[in-house]
């Protein structure tokens, strides 16, 4: 095992890290801005290293100097975190060749599922399900026709070089795919000098649903089951919970087998979070996350498993001391994101905390950051906490969210706290009867309403 | 990187004894074992006692409220670390050093080297004088922003 672990990271992830790594009798580093020199990160590490300027990419962004701060530190491995360096291929590769160890998989596994198509390619190889679509562009209209007749309406017209939703058209019969082709061709040409498109199975109101799994280097993989992250908000979650209501056990039975049997035969390493959009009885995948994700207590609540220990027991080349008949699912866990935003506008609040009250009881857990005193700086992520309820039912775990975060008290720049309150008490949410775009529709009527 | 075992009590108390005095600078060797506690800003803080309270100042058990130290810290001639690294004050190991106190260098002047990653980064001098103080020793670890040296 390790005796020192430098977190490559800031705010409430850098303290998760710190804690695991002091309850593992590991020494940790923090790393740290000119600006985050009093933030809680570098108050709670045995010791710190000042790398860098505010900006993220003199700072935290800055792979040089954080091998640096390990060098002269005497760190034996790096954890990332999630956000800033996590999913960065050729840090993951430095960080190896200057002979430490990176708290995460194998650099080419990190590049193989940061190609979006690239990845999907492979997961189907592995035998995941993906979203029915076309395997290369669309040439002509008898080509489409056929692929959207071998699809099934609506289908969803993409872009092959698009993104941030431009070049996409939903096409629901013929006569309109044949006119949304030209369309999307065109956008596609103005918008990336590509005007290549592909065709996709359209999803009209799907769920986000992943799957948390562990692997170590001996060829063992097991799944922690999922969570569902459907409440979401331009591609950011806002409301993670576990289980999902959607799975049943046969169902998350069979995905665990089939993504655990798929990864074993990639050689994939560490923890890694598997992505699929859920509709109608299918799954389908859509990115795999090779790190530690934002919303991990949710697993770590109704599992018992302390998921950045077993990080680091893998890192070490340790044996996963647990068989998929040791996962056992314990209750229901809600995480709420609470970020330094204006509730209603939903904009960045960056500012210093006046007043500090964190939620505590029975069920409830606090990962943040934050102290009375504390500068919100504007240059990082607007997540300042995250507050995750546990209960025996998810009709228990409602109530008991809304007794904590009645009870968060952060004085001194607004936060979006009103807003979850909003959320939690929406008849859909109450009934677990959501899907992806829900919440934007849901905050139409919020932000215009009084 | 061997890693000693830390009397932490003793340095909390060579801290309180240095604020106290208004030292700059006090060294304990025994035996093999040698603790230099000084004041610098926010010196990489090699295994302080962990503050685990909340409340703790952050980094250093001894803060800078010395005369000396603020002037040096508002000092026009401070020449601050532009990267984290390893200082080395000769060009290569058992050649002379760069500078000295109180001698005199010229503007573009190579005053020591940065060491991140394998690269030696120069530190040149911003502008010409005499060097009034060098507050890091060859080999030592430096901190982005860590005060080096001052020319007046």
């Amino acid at each position: 095992m390790f005796d020192k672990v430098l977190v490559a990271n800031r705010g409430e992830v850098a303290l998760r890290i710190i804690r695991a790594c002091r309850e593992m009798g590991i020494e940790s580093v923090a790393v740290h801005s000119t600006i985050d020199a009093d933030a809680m990160h570098v108050r709670l590490a045995d010791a710190s290293v000042c790398i860098g300027p505010p900006p993220a990419s003199e700072s935290y962004l800055n792979k040089v100097a954080i091998l640096a701060a390990a060098e002269i530190s005497g760190a034996q491995a790096i954890h990332p975190g999630y956000g800033f360096l996590a999913e960065n291929a050729d840090f993951a590769q430095m960080v190896g060749e200057h002979g430490f160890v990176f708290i995460g998989p194998d650099p080419e596994h990190i590049r193989l599922m940061g190609d979006k198509i690239a990845a999907k390619a492979a997961v189907r190889r592995l035998g995941l399900p993906v979203v029915p679509g076309t395997d290369g562009p669309i040439t002509h209209e008898v080509m489409a026709r056929d692929a959207a007749e071998a699809i099934g309406y609506p289908v969803l017209i993409k872009a092959v070089a698009g993104g941030g939703g431009r070049g996409m058209v939903v096409a629901a019969d013929e006569p309109a795919l044949l006119e949304g082709l030209r369309l999307a061709r065109r956008e596609a040409e103005a918008g990336f000098g590509d005007d290549r498109v592909y065709l996709e199975k359209y999803l009209d109101r799907p769920r986000h649903i992943e799957l948390q799994i562990l692997a170590d280097h001996h060829g063992h993989c097991i799944h922690l089951g999922e969570r569902d992250c459907s409440v979401q908000r331009r591609h950011q979650k806002v409301i993670e919970e576990a289980p999902s209501t959607v799975l049943d056990e046969a169902m998350r039975a069979k995905l665990g087998k089939r993504v655990t049997d798929g990864l074993v035969r990639l050689g994939y390493r560490n923890a890694g979070t598997v992505e699929f959009l859920y509709q109608d009885g299918e799954l389908y995948f859509i990115e795999m996350n090779t790190r530690l994700q934002v919303e991990h207590p949710v697993t770590e609540m109704i599992t018992g498993i302390d998921l950045v220990r077993a990080q680091i027991e893998i890192a070490a080349g340790e044996p996963l001391g647990l068989a998929q008949t040791d996962v056992r699912f314990d209750g229901h866990a809600i995480e709420c994101r609470i970020n330094a935003e204006d509730a209603k506008t939903l904009l960045p609040t960056p500012g210093r905390v006046q007043a500090y009250h964190a939620p505590a009881g029975p069920g409830v857990r606090v990962d943040s950051a934050l102290y009375a005193g504390a500068g919100v700086p504007p240059y990082y992520d607007s997540l300042i906490g995250k507050l995750i309820v546990h209960d025996r039912s998810r009709a228990d775990c409602l109530n008991r969210l809304r007794r904590a975060l009645g009870e968060y008290v952060i004085a001194g720049l607004p936060t979006s706290i009103p807003l979850l309150q909003a959320i939690i008490r929406e008849p859909a949410f109450v009934e677990g009867d959501y899907h992806i775009d829900w919440l934007a529709g849901f905050l139409r009527g919020w932000q215009t309403g009084n | 990187m061997a890693k000693p075992k830390v009397d932490t009590a003793l340095i909390e108390t060579l801290a309180e004894l240095l604020q106290r005095t208004g030292l700059t600078e006090i060294e304990l060797a025994e035996g093999d074992s040698r603790i230099r506690v000084a004041r610098q800003p926010q010196p990489l803080v090699a295994s302080v006692p962990a503050s685990a309270h909340a409340s703790a100042p952050a980094s250093p058990a001894v803060s800078d409220q010395a005369i000396g130290q603020a002037a040096a810290e508002e000092h026009p001639g401070a020449v601050r670390a532009p990267m984290v690294g390893t200082v080395y004050l000769t060009p290569e190991p058992g050649a002379p050093p760069f500078i000295k106190v109180g001698a005199d260098v010229s503007e573009g002047q190579i005053l020591l080297i940065i060491e991140a990653m394998k690269v030696m980064n120069p530190i040149r001098a911003a502008r010409s004088g005499r060097i009034a103080n060098l507050l890091v020793a060859n080999g030592d670890p430096v901190e982005y922003g860590e005060l080096l040296l001052i020319i007046e």
